[in-house]
């Protein structure tokens, strides 16, 4: 039941529960854990040897998923700020400028050019828009193990020649760039808009210029909302980037794990490591996102993760 | 959903809300058909063509049937689940709620590529020898995929009851209702309606995940046309833009299969929406 | 009709309630005012035992009901209550509301429910919003709504919650009238309210609670233009300016 009124009775129940909770977990994972390595066998010695080798596998991994992110953050921000762009109705913008035309005409009949601007720029908003929301549409629904194998085959018909690592990593980060600006144009997206709705104008209304509205008013709101599902993205992009595995090429942590398990014969600690890696990364960061969240959270205001990019 | 009051039919809207779903297919349609004119024509080559679909046809066919099958036991798996996590994690029985938690930072801490991988190596050794067979391995990855988004739905389905208010299940038990009953007629039915539109979501990540399946040898519409593109790639005389094709006709179904399902659980959302509803957070 | 014999009810390091005892004639309308914090809601809670007491009896028509062999379902079947937050199911129209507990609970058929929570809406005078989720009611319509539901259980007495201290000021006439009514039927009830005028007209009985115990008992003349003990001449001076 999410709330039982009976907090007495827990209180009573919590130390014996509590203990009782640490043996069961401690004693599920001890159990997995020993099936595992009494059939796979444990050589510590093989994970005090190579332990460096998969660090540094790691660093590969991080090191195309910083470059990807960067390149997708510019990517997200421009097509969130195009999604985020509402316009309105073409009647009413149309009546809009033909008011305004009537009146600085001062009576005389509105020109015919003024409406095809008009209608050019609307036009051009409008499938800007469109493409935006078109691209994040096949991004986000199409597996990312697809749109890697997609760009890599263009790599290879179009760059034969190249060297196999530059291949893999030319087509790994585009690939992750495109895929993560995807995702993250629905952060700024949900951000921007969240934020804009009058909030400029309340700004201006207080007696702000336009850019003190921004310093003082959007960006410390928008700042605040779009950090947490940022990080979280990155997150995200780290666990994706392991979809490189697919291509075989660019050792980063899956793929040189896997390598490493089939080879040596060492399957438990290759995984051990790899899983142990991984989780060493993404677990604390994302515990310290949601600390943050629930610590700064302002009431009323929070846009929706857009649920990391997985896959 | 268990309400036997029945929820009024408003056959009017419903029919409204039934064209919008009309048009937004028609618009996916037509985006759809402008892009691969597009890409047809900046990569060069044609969706169409017929020497390669008579080649590539049955293992399409073939991997589309085997990924609606993995997805057939992994969808419900999973939502049994999540359901079942989230409920847990919620519950007084403290025991419960530690080693869940366990289980759901780990897997939503760890790619599902390396659970997939190292889960078809190592898993068959957790089960005792009767239970080993040849596919044993790959079945064994798709019940880890489903556990993966099981600790995902998991937080969705716990958010979806923490939405619910505390009143509402005092109210329920001030009527006289038992702890089950205020459940299952006033919680549970509040908390479902919250989480259909992550679920929405989380399924479609579901569809993409089957591909990962494909790096054990579930065969399916990825890893069939994956072993295709190696055989155009290393049979001379084949042509090169035939890879575009097949990724793209690959892209094309999965696609279609996301759009299907989250469009569904929409309209489900919509059906059963009940203004206020989305409102009544904490 | 409900008796109460000294409760005593801890949060924690936080005492409660301490030693609270009272008792309501059956019929009778029973006023408890009190300043923020002092137990009022928790002792409203600990009659139809949506919070277990610590100690202390709770009787219904005589019978002590907080004991093991008694289920707390049934002691709140018997009592009907209302909160301040209306707590109206948000899925389900206000029809659905009021039926859910006699369908659910006393397993009366749904064609019989809905006719008698027709009736009941049209008593809190809502006939006409049957088919609305709470959502698209007004705040007094809800709480009459909620009143409604809380009758369909055909309990034995009421407790009311501050029923109408989340409302608009304009709202709050419509949610008294029908608790008059209500007491005018005979309904045996408990209210916790600050509204002086209705406590004066319906109320026999005033009960002045603060840090958990029950300072002053009286008449509202007593209680209102009276009070015997310095704290509830301070607090009945504040809530009459
Ligand atoms: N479930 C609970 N857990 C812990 N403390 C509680 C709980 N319910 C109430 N309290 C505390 O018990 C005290 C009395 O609360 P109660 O709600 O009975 O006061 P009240 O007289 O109804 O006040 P108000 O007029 O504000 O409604 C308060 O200090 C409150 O914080
Ligand atoms: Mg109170």
């Amino acid at each position: 039941m999410p709330a039982t009124f009976d907090e007495q009775r827990r209180s009573r129940v919590r130390i014996v529960d509590i203990l009782l909770a640490i043996l069961v977990t401690v004693g599920i994972l001890a159990y997995i854990l020993d099936v595992l390595a009494l059939r796979w066998g444990l050589s510590t010695a093989y994970i005090g040897r190579s332990y460096p080798n998969y660090l540094k596998a790691a660093w590969i991994s991080l090191y195309v998923t910083t470059i990807a992110y960067f390149i997708g953050m510019g990517i997200g921000f421009v097509l969130g700020w195009a999604r985020s762009v509402r316009t309105l109705p073409l009647a009413r913008v149309m009546a809009a400028r033909r008011r305004e035309a009537v009146a600085a005409a001062d009576g005389g009949s509105p020109g015919a050019g003024l409406f095809l601007g008009t209608l050019l720029v609307y036009g051009i908003k409008y499938y800007v828009r469109r493409t935006a929301d078109a691209y994040v549409a096949i991004i986000r629904g199409t597996p990312l193990f697809v749109q890697i194998v997609f760009v890599w085959s263009a790599v290879l018909v179009f760059y034969p020649r190249l060297d196999p690592l530059v291949q893999g990593l030319l087509a790994g980060v585009i690939a992750l760039t495109a895929n993560t600006g995807g995702y993250q144009s629905e952060i700024f997206r949900a951000g921007i808009q969240t934020v804009h709705s009058g909030q400029v104008e309340a700004g201006r209304a207080i007696g702000l210029s336009r850019w003190g509205a921004m310093r003082y008013i959007v960006l410390p709101q928008a700042v605040r909302l779009v950090i947490p599902p940022l990080t979280n993205e990155y997150i995200g992009l780290l666990k994706a980037s392991s979809l490189l595995a697919v291509v075989g090429s660019v050792p980063e942590l899956t793929t040189f794990g896997r390598s490493e398990a089939f080879q040596t014969f060492h399957i438990f600690e290759a995984f051990a490591l790899v899983v142990g890696i991984y989780l060493l990364i993404t677990v604390p960061v994302s515990k310290v996102v949601e600390w943050i969240e629930r610590r700064y959270r302002i009431p009323g205001l929070g846009i929706q993760a857009p649920r990391t990019a997985r896959v | 959903m268990a309400t036997t009051v029945a929820v009024p039919t408003r056959s009017s809207a419903l029919r409204v809300r039934v064209s919008k779903t009309a048009i937004r297919g028609a618009e996916m349609a037509v985006g759809t058909i402008l892009v691969i004119l597009i890409l047809q024509t900046v990569l060069r080559f044609n969706l169409l063509d017929e020497d390669l679909w008579k080649l590539y046809l049955p293992s399409f066919l073939d991997g589309i049937v085997l990924s609606l099958r993995y997805l057939g036991i992994i969808l419900p798996l999973s939502v049994v689940i999540g359901f079942t996590i989230g409920w847990a994690r919620i519950s007084r029985f403290r025991t419960l709620s530690w080693p869940l938690s366990v289980f759901v930072d780990f897997f939503r801490g760890v790619p599902p590529i390396i659970v997939v991988i190292f889960a078809a190596v190592l898993g068959p050794s957790l089960l005792p020898a009767r239970f080993q067979s040849q596919d044993i391995g790959i079945i064994i990855a798709a019940l880890t995929l489903a556990m993966h988004s099981g600790a995902y739905q998991s937080e969705i389905f716990r958010a979806g009851f923490m939405s619910v208010p505390r009143g509402q299940l005092e109210a329920a038990q001030s009527l006289g209702m038992t702890n089950g009953a205020a459940m299952r007629f006033v919680v549970l039915p509040q908390a479902l309606r919250l989480s259909i539109p992550p679920l929405a979501n989380e399924f479609a990540v579901v569809i993409k995940d089957t591909s990962l399946l494909a790096i054990v040898g579930g065969f399916e519409l990825f890893g069939s046309s994956f072993i295709f593109e190696q055989q155009i790639l290393f049979s001379p005389g084949n042509q090169l833009s035939w890879i575009f094709v097949v990724w793209t006709a690959v892209a094309l179904v999965y696609f279609v299969m996301t759009f299907a399902v989250t469009e569904l659980l929409n309209a489900i959302d919509r059906r059963y929406h009940v203004k206020g509803l989305e409102a009544v957070t904490v | 009709m409900i008796r109460v014999e000294e409760l005593e009810k801890h949060f924690g390091a936080l005492h409660v309630l301490k030693g609270v005892s009272l008792e309501v004639q059956k019929g009778e309308v029973l006023v408890i005012i009190g300043p923020s914090g002092s137990g009022k809601s928790t002792l409203l809670r600990c009659i139809n035992l949506l919070i277990e007491p610590d100690s202390g009896r709770v009787f219904l028509d005589g019978t002590q009901v907080n004991r093991r062999d008694i289920r707390p379902e049934w002691v709140r079947q018997q009592v009907g209550m209302v909160f301040q937050s209306f707590n109206l199911f948000a899925h389900l129209t206000a029809l659905q509301n009021v039926t859910l507990g006699p369908i659910r609970v006393l397993g009366t058929d749904p064609t019989t429910a809905g006719a008698q929570g027709r009736k009941l809406l049209a008593r809190v005078g809502l006939a006409d919003k049957a088919d609305a989720y709470p959502a698209q009611l007004s705040g007094g319509q809800q709480q009459r709504v909620a009143i409604a539901r809380a009758l369909a259980m055909n309990p034995k007495a009421m407790l009311f919650d501050e029923p109408t201290s989340a409302l608009d000021p304009e709202y709050i006439r419509e949610v008294l009238d029908a608790m008059a009514a209500l007491a005018r039927d005979g309904m045996t009830m408990i209210v916790v309210t600050h509204e002086m005028g209705f406590a004066s007209e319906v109320a026999k009985r005033i009960l002045f609670m603060d840090a958990g115990r029950i300072i002053e008992e009286g008449s509202p003349e007593e209680i209102f233009h009276s009070p015997k003990q310095e704290r509830t001449r301070m607090f009945v001076g504040k809530i009459l300016r």
